[in-house]
């Protein structure tokens, strides 16, 4: 190649802010993504689960002969056929094959695997089982009752889990104290609702090594589980985990359906593969916590915030799994959203005949904020006092380290607040709305305001918070990026590809992604905590980087300059200073491998944040960033009728810094889409134990053209420890939906709701002063 | 798995008739939309038979003939919304497909089939009640064909029963032509816009001369076991004139000759007060108009 066909490069080109598409849109939009519906292993039998069908009950028998006589059946199990089944879960509550008594519905009683699902869904018509019925406890209120039924013997009490939390002292705070409130809010049951439903196709290979097809968002984890569980070497457990239909935290436990297929496929001696109906999806699958809060929060006139006192009651369901520790993220929000000086919260979460909740983005944050942005609307008014200022004067800025310990190194709380409410005009709307309250025809518009504070650098709730990555570039500068980091759907592929390619200097098709196979990623704990742009993006970074340094240290010597003079641009090695290219990239990494030294440029790296393990008493710097958000939400009331339209939503989040433009704007409107559910129109409702709306025509997701017009803005705060200044945003903007829309309602009618969700008919009950008052005070 | 023993396709409307004279215990299929998931929620056994009679090109279709609309049993709703008749003459009965389910069930929905289903909260149903429409029922007894028309108002008995005998197909429906100065509103109460099951419907025809109202119709969906004709309600406006006491009066009949249930969906009291606000609201909207 002759020195005048060397392209020159100017400007620097960056990746970083615009807006790239993902990776897998293409394949996905024309439906040639395999997911695990569409994989099929040789041999493999397809497996069914008997379901109790009853809330709370005594198993007298269960007879599976005509189910095991019924040709094409392989195998048949209760917890008859597996003595060694141990309890999984949070709190190891939860066999996997219930033996002697059924607590919930979706109770997992036998299961079969057949030929086809049709012989399978036979086959369990044919198994009979008697049941006696037990005492209900459908109410966790009443859970702490003397002579309340006892769910699991050794929880006497009803009592999974207590979390405790104190930083002041609220005695002291309410003392001076000029407005004191007190009110109680119920939040309600709502679930992920993933397109894809839960499955599982599970294999023992040749040399008895165990390989499970798997929707996980916690590969490692998992593994290390199932080896654990079933006494196995863990390095003879391999995960691969297939495209995933949708996570939202619902995939971050071991749950039965996994342990049964395991059983299955161990007693047939053949693969064998489970997935859930949508139905079943409903019934089995976890749900958001359903929390009952009480909060006194008080004020001094100029509007200081002086101490903040939270009860809550968590209905863990049947069993105890990821919902019952949501109270770490509440208290976040309780303690340090604000600047309070005294706080305590306080957190039951008992055992009910209910189903049992899961972690679900936000974890916990929803029904906090819920609680929180109201009582900050309700002093502000108390005070007089416009609700913009009154936050404005108790928003953290950077440089704080709250009462819990964490530790704000950026924050663009207070350009979050200014930012909505200017581009909603939330000041004079709101101003405007309360003079059309008594006048006018009946539908009223509100406007409302609620803002968050969650993790945006990871949370160190595991032994390590981190993530691993291999890079390797082969002889034509293409890259493989091999990251434990699973993708599921929130498009970490895509912006890991990016943070590669910038500092490598290559167009994203120079990137395939390897991240969903534990025999060959590095270890990562797992997608949860909106953590994966955060951690494995600085893992990523880390690698690239590694292998920059490498290259230019090749060319530099080729050069004969120094490596600083050097930078990589367009595939090619290029004056720093001048642009000119000077050498092909992959003819440089042909003449490293095929030279005498033989080198291949292959490099790993290991991020870990740094941040700190909470200690007994919660404190500490738990995750590396945190990101802030403002969302301003504008309703019509229609006051006949109950129905609460969502119009607009101003949203104006603190993300570090914009990778992916159009990532970002994707997660955000999801997000806000998910809140508008939680807040309008989704409600699991559960009357005594039973799910009675586990489909999509009465469990009401939000539609199309319910969805609001958003305008979106990005503060970048430039968080120093971020990738590239990049803060996490995957739970963010669901969280202040539902609270912004209460104050919205409020504003519009001047009535205030303190239970969700704010369905048509529980609208009019509210306008109509119909509805149930909420006060509740622990024992 | 399946109980069906024979699939049979008629080309033609005696075909068919014979077919449910002759083999008894026959399964009838048009658009699906209700049957199929009836089927796979266990809510339906399926007969021996499974009669397939989509194949019928005389029973899809609208025509007008003496005063009459004839709309075919296999008429979708997607056909209703495009076709011009219907536009310009049955107001209720377009509004009422333009809150039908999404565009996927309308393509094969059949009117026929929304009729048989006989769902209190049947969209078609409350607009044909007020159009006062008649059934067309067929049946072949000893090789004759006999036809039976039947008001729509007699035809619905419970949720999912009506007087069709086993021997007879819905062949279609007809409607009366309403005159030019005819007024039609139709509203259904959803949580959202589409895709929705009437929590309550609402269906008014009249004519308002000189603001007086006459030939009222008022037909309500989702408050009884089947829809149903307002008699109290048409009795409190017709000939009277359209003012904020008549309107008031009316809404007042309604909610009081409601007997909506408690169901998931929504309470009985939430649905008579619907009831009440939003037939205030279509009155309100007639007196304007």
């Amino acid at each position: 190649m002759s020195v005048s066909e060397k392209p020159r490069f100017i400007a620097q080109e960056s990746l970083i802010g615009t807006r790239v598409t993902k990776m897998d849109a293409p394949e996905k939009i024309e439906g040639k993504t395999r997911y695990i519906h569409d994989i099929s292993l040789p041999g493999q039998l397809h497996a069914k689960i008997l379901r109790s069908g009853r809330v709370h009950a005594r198993i007298l028998s269960i007879d599976t002969r005509a189910a095991r006589a019924l040709p094409g059946v392989h195998a048949v199990i209760t917890a008859a056929d597996v003595p060694d089944q141990r309890p999984i879960g949070v709190v190891r509550d939860h066999l996997p094959l219930k033996g002697d008594r059924v607590r919930s519905l979706r109770d997992e009683i036998a299961a079969v695997a057949a030929d086809t699902e049709e012989i399978a869904a036979q086959a369990l018509s044919l198994i009979e089982v008697e049941y006696e019925d037990l005492p209900l406890l459908a109410n966790p209120e009443d859970s702490q009752k003397p002579g309340a039924p006892v769910l699991h013997d050794d929880h006497p009490d009803n009592v999974a889990m207590r979390f405790e939390y104190s930083h002041g002292d609220v005695r002291a705070g309410e003392a001076e104290s000029d407005v004191v409130l007190e009110d109680t809010f119920k939040l309600h049951y709502v679930t992920h609702c993933c397109m894809g439903v839960s499955g599982i196709i599970v294999e023992f290979d040749a040399s008895g090594s165990l390989l499970m097809y798997s929707n996980t968002q916690v590969p490692f984890l998992h593994k290390r589980e199932f080896a654990d569980y079933l006494g196995m070497d863990p390095s003879r457990v391999r995960i691969i985990q297939p495209p995933i239909g949708g996570g939202f935290g619902s995939k971050l436990d071991i749950y039965p359906f996994e342990v049964i297929c395991v059983f299955l496929a161990r007693a047939a001696k053949r693969p064998v593969k489970l997935l859930f109906t949508r139905e079943e999806e409903f019934l089995a699958s976890p749900t958001r916590q359903p929390v009952l809060l009480t909060l006194r929060s008080g004020c001094k006139k100029d509007g200081t915030l002086t101490f903040r006192q939270v009860h809550t009651l968590h209905d863990n369901g049947a069993y105890t799994s990821w919902g019952a520790t949501t109270p770490f993220v509440m208290m976040q929000t309780f303690s340090s959203l604000y600047r309070v000086p005294h706080c305590d919260y306080h957190t039951v979460a008992v055992y009910t005949n209910n189903p049992y909740a899961g972690s679900f983005r936000g974890y916990g944050n929803l029904q906090a904020t819920f609680a929180i942005e109201q009582h900050m609307d309700m002093m502000a008014e108390a005070i007089g006092m416009e609700p913009l200022e009154f936050r404005l004067k108790n928003a953290q800025d950077a440089g704080e380290v709250t009462g819990q310990g964490m530790s704000f190194k950026s924050c663009g709380f207070k350009e979050c607040l200014t930012t909505a409410a200017a581009r909603s005009d939330y000041s004079r709307k709101r101003r405007e709305n309360l003079e059309q309250r008594q006048s006018g025809g009946p539908v009223k518009r509100g406007i409302g305001m609620a803002s968050m504070l969650h993790v945006g650098g990871g949370a160190k709730i595991y032994p390590s918070d981190g993530c691993g990555t291999i890079l390797k570039l082969d002889d034509f500068a293409h890259v493989t990026l091999i990251t434990g980091a699973s993708e599921i759907g929130q498009g970490s592929e895509t912006v890991l590809s990016q943070l590669v390619c910038e500092e490598l200097g290559l167009p994203m098709s120079a990137v395939t992604v390897v991240n969903n196979d534990t025999a060959i990623t590095p270890w990562d704990v797992g997608v949860h905590a909106s953590r994966t742009t955060f951690i494995a993006g600085n893992s990523a970074i880390g690698a690239a980087k590694k292998a920059k340094v490498k290259i230019l240290a090749a060319a530099a010597k080729k050069l004969e300059c120094a490596e600083a003079d050097l930078d990589l641009r367009g595939g090619w090695v290029i004056r720093a200073a001048s642009g000119e290219a000077l050498l092909d990239l992959p003819r440089l990494l042909r003449s490293l491998h095929f030279s005498d030294k033989a080198e291949l440029v292959m490099t790993t790296f290991y991020y870990e944040p740094p941040s700190v393990h909470q200690d007994k008493a919660f404190k500490g710097d738990v995750s590396a960033a945190y990101a802030w958000a403002t969302q301003v939400v504008e309703v019509e009331v229609d006051t006949e009728t109950g129905i609460v339209r969502m119009n607009r939503v101003t949203a104006a989040h603190d993300v570090g810094r914009v990778l992916n433009r159009l990532g970002i704007e994707g997660q955000i409107e999801g997000g806000v889409v998910m809140g508008q559910g939680y807040a309008l129109t989704e409600n699991l409702l559960v009357e005594m134990g039973v799910m009675k709306n586990p489909n999509f025509r009465d469990y009401k997701l939000v539609t199309a053209p319910e969805i609001p017009e958003m305008d979106i803005s990005f503060i970048e705060s430039m968080d120093g420890e971020g990738p590239q200044g990049a803060k996490g945003v995957g739970e963010a903007p669901a969280i202040c939906v539902a609270a912004a829309t209460a104050n919205a309602i409020y504003n519009a009618t001047g009535v205030r709701m303190f239970d969700l969700p704010f369905t048509p008919e529980r609208v009019y009950r509210a306008l109509a002063g119909k509805s149930e008052k909420l006060c509740w005070k622990p024992e | 798995m399946t109980e069906i023993e024979r699939y049979y396709a008629p080309a033609s409307l005696e075909q068919a008739v014979d077919c449910l004279q002759e083999a008894g215990g026959v399964t009838v299929l048009a658009g699906g939309t209700d049957l199929m998931p009836q089927k796979n929620a266990g809510r339906l056994k399926p007969q021996r038979t499974l009669m397939n009679i989509r194949g019928i090109a005389e029973l899809r279709g609208v025509e007008l003939s003496g005063g009459e609309i004839r709309i075919g049993a296999l008429t979708t709703i997607t056909d209703l919304l495009e076709n011009p008749l219907v536009r310009q003459h049955l107001p209720q009965l377009i509004e009422a497909c333009n809150h039908f389910a999404s565009d996927q069930i309308r393509n094969v929905a059949t009117l026929g089939g929304n009729i048989c289903n006989a769902s209190p909260a049947g969209d078609t149903l409350v607009p044909l009640l007020v159009l006062d429409a008649r059934v067309d029922l067929v049946s072949r007894p000893e090789g004759r064909m006999l036809r039976r028309g039947l008001p729509v108002a007699e035809f619905f008995v419970g949720p999912g029963k009506t007087r069709k005998a086993p021997t007879e197909l819905l062949a279609g429906v007809t409607i009366p032509l309403p005159p030019e100065n005819y007024l039609g509103r139709f509203f259904k109460f959803g949580t959202r816009p589409a895709l929705d099951i009437a929590t309550i419907s609402i269906g008014f025809g009249g004519i308002l001369e000189g603001g007086v109202l006459s030939r009222v119709r008022v037909a309500f969906g989702a408050v009884a076991a089947t829809p149903v004709r307002a008699s109290h309600t048409e009795a409190a406006l017709e000939g009277r004139p359209l003012t904020e006491a008549t309107i008031a009066a009316a809404a007042a009949a309604a909610r009081d000759e409601v007997t909506p249930i408690d169901d998931v969906r929504a309470s009985a009291w939430y649905r008579k007060e619907l009831i009440h606000n939003m037939t205030k609201r279509i009155l309100d909207h007639v007196a304007h108009a």
